[in-house]
């Protein structure tokens, strides 16, 4: 798995790739935690190269977007492959986080 | 491999069950160890049958044997029976003669008791009267399939110890919750989302599309909490089914299994990667 960051205005996009598991995961949640501590609150999670998240993963998204909520910001999903999405609806996670086709809407979601 | 513990958890889902036949081939094939299986509803039987060390070959035979049309016995003239109301339902009535049904379970269960299994075995069932979720996991394993796949309505309730059960998926589709309870590690939990019906032509496939709308919600809303619980692995195992499935399509039986097969070892790598690391 690897994980890039990159600031769209205000927006901090964490863009990840391959899998999301109990060995990356705690990767991922230092990559967004990094962002978080930074006073990035409004995050995007781009999944687009996502191939593959466990449940190891989904703990760490959840961690994420309760800790950006309570500092008044979000974390929202871009680019959901199929099967990552299947998963993420089967675990309830697309019901409670926003999600969008691309980085693009994501980050528009904020409203500039 | 490893030292984690690993149970494979098979959920309901009728005739779609078999497609575990697949998974435990694929994961026998890679020398996965299975510490526990963990089975509920029509994933009791296949749960039992893995449990207690029967070869694919053998499963996919007693498939066939086991579901086919005659086990519905009496079920379309109790269905009228009832609606002109000769016929009185209670808590122990179902529309269908289980006669059938019970010869051949017995036929394909008397021989085994969990105790003695190859595999530690859970199965899940509902107790009809407290509306609670049962465990079984001692004695007989006839009681305890037969109960699992108690349909509620479809099939008469089981009793089992002085309690009236019927299928565990009233409660919990896909027990992943048992897996966590005994210790697992590593969850394989293979799960059905039932299918939406077209057209609703009865009263009766208006309720089955209602039913089948509880059931998937009730699927997805146990397993967001047992994923978000548990502190370990658990991989959904999801077989695609294009179309869907009659209860006693037993001619699609291949696909099914291959279908099991496919869903599995797209996981595999991932599994084996954990195990190893």
């Amino acid at each position: 798995m690897e994980t890039s960051v990159e600031m769209v205005g205000s927006v901090a996009v964490v863009a990840v790739s391959g899998s999301i598991d109990a060995l990356t995961a705690p990767e991922l949640a230092a990559a967004i935690n990094q962002q978080i501590e930074e006073g990035h609150t409004n995050l995007v999670a781009d999944l687009a190269g996502v191939e593959y998240t466990s449940s190891a993963g989904l703990r760490v998204l959840l961690g994420a977007v309760k800790e950006t909520r309570s500092r008044g910001g979000d974390l929202r999903l871009a680019g959901i492959r199929p099967d990552v999405k299947k998963v993420l609806d089967l675990s309830g996670f697309t019901s409670i986080l926003k999600h969008y086709p691309d980085r693009g809407s994501a980050v528009d979601s904020y409203g500039g | 491999m490893n030292s984690k513990k690993v149970s494979i958890v098979i959920g309901s889902g009728g005739i779609k069950c078999a497609a575990a036949i697949g998974l435990v081939k694929v994961l026998e094939a890679e020398g996965i160890p299975i510490d526990l299986v963990v089975g509920c509803s029509g994933g009791s039987m296949y749960a039992a049958l893995i449990a207690a060390g029967v070869t694919a070959e053998a499963m996919q035979e007693r498939t066939l044997f086991l579901w086919t049309s005659e086990i519905m016995k009496d079920y379309t003239s109790n269905l009228k029976a009832t609606q002109d109301g000769s016929l009185r339902f209670n808590e122990r009535s179902g529309l269908v003669d289980d006669s059938v049904m019970n010869e051949r379970l017995h036929a394909a269960f008397d021989e085994y008791r969990f105790e003695g299994l190859a595999r530690p075995l859970r199965l899940v069932a509902t107790d009809l009267m407290r509306g609670e979720r049962v465990v079984l996991e001692k004695g007989s394993l006839f009681d305890a399939v037969r109960a699992s796949l108690a349909i509620p309505l479809i099939f008469p309730p089981w009793e089992v110890n002085g309690q009236l059960l019927v299928d565990g998926a009233a409660v919990d589709p896909l027990p992943v919750d048992v897996a966590i309870q005994e210790g697992a590690e590593v969850i394989i939990a293979m799960g059905f989302m039932l299918s939406n019906r077209g057209r609703m032509r009865s009263m009766t496939a208006v309720q089955q599309q209602l039913n089948n709308i509880y059931m998937n919600n009730l699927l997805k809303a146990t397993y967001a909490f047992y994923n978000l619980a548990h502190h370990a692995e658990i991989f959904p195992i999801l077989p695609d089914f294009e179309e869907p499935l009659g209860m006693f399509d037993t001619d699609k039986l291949p696909d099914i299994i291959a279908r099991g097969e496919a869903a599995a070892r797209a996981e595999l790598p991932r599994i084996v990667r954990l195990l190893e690391a």
